[in-house]
């Protein structure tokens, strides 16, 4: 069982409880440390994410933080974090979210050709508070998207729509697939001008 | 029973050089078997394999099996690699083993002597100890970690896929030059070896039916089994493992060889070559990772 010692849980006024999971320093009984590999280690430390994600208000988000690890084979990265994203983007845990904490390395090879294979997709950071780049398979007009709800902070339909310069429906349907993958967050707001509209804003 | 063969590298014990071996053990039927290693100078991580899966395959068919050798190199060789620690027991050899244990020098390109192993669970402790090798022998973090993952996954494919009665065998040498290609190159080459006795890549592959236009041989399904997200059970995210390794290799600039059945695959990033060969029971693998300077 991966210790969760290493877990700092945050809550910040009018932000969304966050979790912080180092990966490289979760315990040494054959699961934890700096050498990541085996699909079985994977799945331990899945579980343990999981119960922190589980532990999370709605809207909260959970860092991964890999860049403590030296080496991550294809099949730890795929049980570990190709499953983990897989679930979080088929709603198993609400509108809780994973971000990932790690440098452009070779290690993040594994787990890009993981999430490409799933045709899912991850927020990854630097650093916490860095600029979010993406890991995994969105397509290049999605990419705009969320580069453009990342830059706005928060933002609506229409206004989205409008910096695109795409109608609301298709704009509507680009930040659905985003929301779907587990990208950004999505609130409804009914009390917008001519009904329900959603705004959107980033994860990490 | 001599592992001399036509065509094969003069001296060098490989994979192919034990063939004849093994479709002569295919014919024993209780009697005692000799092995003649006496042309054999120079022992890679692949005949090591090779050769512990053959003994796996030939000593329940055998009353005895024997090993001979010329002079006392190879065998301190193979004693410096553990194989006398696993076989020493299972067979009669023409070298004292005593001897050579007694004598027995470090050997410094060694980085992982012959070892048995069953499961995924003992995966992680071979590469925290390989690692630890790599990184007191100053390779940097992304050679060790190209060598770590190839053995990881290799490791993880035979166990999962294998079914085999003794385990996987698996070796891993460094040498000072090319030793892949047939001929001695300058520069240095990591060698990465697994043989298992399982069912083999084409029945394995055969389990999933939508890829029964990829498994019409034993060659076909290596071929297939090369490409990323192919796997006997088709589940999303499985069978990337054999494609990643595939292109640290080409990444290296060496290459991935496959075996299994009648097939033998070798993958060089932008080319395969392919034959037949003599059967093989299980599956073997074999990578080169060549060491570039500054990498």
């Amino acid at each position: 069982m991966i210790s969760l010692k290493t877990v700092r849980t945050k809550s910040v006024a009018e932000e969304p409880s966050r979790a912080v999971y180092d990966v490289a320093s979760g315990d040494a009984e054959g699961a934890g440390g700096k050498l990541m590999v085996t699909r079985g280690t994977g799945r331990r430390v899945r579980e343990a994410l999981a119960e922190v994600l589980e532990g999370l208000p709605g809207g909260g988000v959970l860092y991964v933080d890999t860049r403590g690890v030296e080496l991550m084979d294809y099949s730890f990265a795929d049980e570990a974090l190709g499953i983990l994203a897989s679930r979080v983007a088929a709603g198993e845990y609400g509108d809780r979210h994973v971000v990932l904490i790690e440098e452009d390395r070779e290690l993040l090879e594994n787990i890009e050709a993981s999430l490409r294979q799933r045709g899912m997709a991850m927020i990854r950071v630097d650093e916490p508070g860095a600029k979010p780049e993406i890991v995994g398979e969105v397509s290049e007009h999605l990419v705009e998207t969320l580069r453009t709800i990342y830059e706005a902070g928060s933002i609506t339909n229409a206004d989205l729509a409008a910096r695109l310069g795409i109608n609301h429906t298709a704009c509507n349907n680009r930040a659905t697939k985003l929301f779907k993958l587990g990208l950004i967050h999505r609130r409804k707001n009914t009390a917008a001008p001519g009904g329900r509209q959603y705004s959107y804003e980033g994860i990490a | 029973m001599n592992v001399r063969r036509k065509g094969a590298m003069r001296g060098i014990l490989t994979l192919g050089s034990l063939d004849p071996a093994f479709e002569a053990a295919r014919r024993v039927e209780g009697e005692m078997a000799v092995l003649d290693l006496q042309s054999v100078e120079f022992v890679e991580p692949a005949g090591l394999c090779g050769l512990a899966a053959l003994l796996e395959f030939l000593i329940p068919r055998s009353r005895l099996v024997g090993l001979r050798f010329f002079g006392h190199d190879v065998a301190a060789y193979l004693e410096r690699m553990d194989f006398f620690r696993i076989f020493g027991h299972r067979i009669e050899t023409n070298v004292d083993v005593a001897a050579l244990e007694e004598r027995r020098r470090g050997n410094p390109g060694t980085l992982q002597e012959l070892i048995s192993f069953h499961s995924e669970e003992e995966i992680p402790g071979i590469i925290n100890r390989i690692s630890e090798i790599l990184e007191n022998k100053e390779y940097r973090l992304r050679e060790r970690a190209a060598i770590c993952a190839t053995l990881s996954e290799i490791c993880a494919n035979a166990v999962e896929h294998g079914s085999s009665p003794f385990g996987a065998y698996a070796a891993v040498q460094a040498y000072q030059h090319i030793v892949s290609g047939g001929r001695e190159r300058r520069g240095e080459e990591v060698l990465v070896a697994i043989a298992d006795g399982g069912v083999g890549v084409r029945e394995t592959l055969s389990r999933n039916p939508e890829y029964a236009d990829h498994t019409a041989s034993d060659n076909d399904a290596l071929r297939h089994a090369l490409k990323m997200g192919v796997s006997g059970t088709g589940e999303i995210g499985r069978g990337g493992g054999l494609a990643v390794v595939g292109q640290i290799a080409a990444r290296a600039g060496g290459s991935l060889s496959l075996r299994s059945g009648s097939g033998r695959v070798t993958f060089y990033g932008d080319r395969n070559n392919s034959r037949n060969v003599p059967t093989f029971p299980g599956t073997f693998v074999r990578v080169s990772l060549p060491r570039k300077a500054g990498a």
